[in-house]
């Protein structure tokens, strides 16, 4: 069965599968914002933050920015895996990504909901 | 012994300058350069949301910023980075489900998509400057 492909025992696959599905999210999410804003095309500082006051907008913009997270280390991650061939410094290049996404990820979270 | 001298001694090419990228090469090498820019846009994109939302002035401010000539144009490539990835990235899509893969319709796609993330880019950029 094709499901099998998406177990651990073929992580290339997962990946595969994640990137493409992450960015899918992100298109239509994208789709989404830019529509929504010309709709409710706010106008003043209170128009714009009414545009994130929405609860299911805040979790949709959450979850977006989570696609954006999971396909930013897949495609990264494939640059440093082509161009730097010094494991070293790959390692430590990865190890910042991740400090990097993990950082970003706490601010959009405290942005949507503090 | 032969081979191997053989081996050693092939030319190599490394100078990309020198080399012409057929058209679905160019888009494929952009869709990457494009994701790395707009990875590196990132805290830029989230330093500016909290600006704006954090007060009246602050969002005026902001504004401001992104009204001034320089950064339109900044904002111009942006936006030709983002729709160039986005297209790109939809007809990478397409490919994984085996639609336009032969090299002719593979040829034409990319053309398809640098002239979608141009024109959108073009749209983007007269409502910047009206």
């Amino acid at each position: 069965m094709w499901i099998e492909l998406l177990t651990k025992r073929y992580p290339g696959m997962r990946a595969w599968l994640s990137q493409r599905l992450t960015g899918l999210a992100m298109a239509l999410y994208s789709v989404l914002a830019v529509g929504r804003f010309f709709y409710l095309a706010p106008s003043d500082y209170q128009a714009w933050v009414e545009f994130f006051q929405p609860l299911w907008w805040r979790v949709l913009t959450m979850l977006f920015w989570l696609a954006l997270t999971l396909h930013a280390w897949l495609g990264i991650r494939d640059v440093f895996k082509d161009y730097v061939p010094n494991a070293t410094l790959r390692s430590v290049l990865l190890k910042g990504l991740v400090i990097l996404l993990w950082l970003y990820l706490a601010w959009a979270a405290y942005l949507l909901f503090a | 012994m032969n081979q191997k001298l053989a081996k050693k001694n092939r030319p190599k090419n490394l100078n990309l300058f020198t080399i012409r990228l057929p058209i679905n090469a160019l888009v494929s090498i952009l869709h990457r350069a494009t994701g790395c820019a707009l990875f590196m846009i990132l805290p830029v994109i989230l330093l500016l949301l909290q600006w704006s939302l954090r007060s009246a002035e602050d969002l005026q401010l902001v504004l401001a910023f992104l009204h001034s000539p320089f950064i339109k144009l900044v904002l111009m490539g942006l936006a030709w980075v983002f729709f160039h990835h986005f297209f790109a990235g939809i007809r990478h899509l397409a490919m994984d489900v085996h639609w336009m893969t032969t090299l002719m319709k593979a040829r034409y796609t990319s053309k398809v998509v640098m002239v979608l993330g141009l024109l959108a880019t073009l749209v983007v950029s007269i409502t910047l400057w009206l």
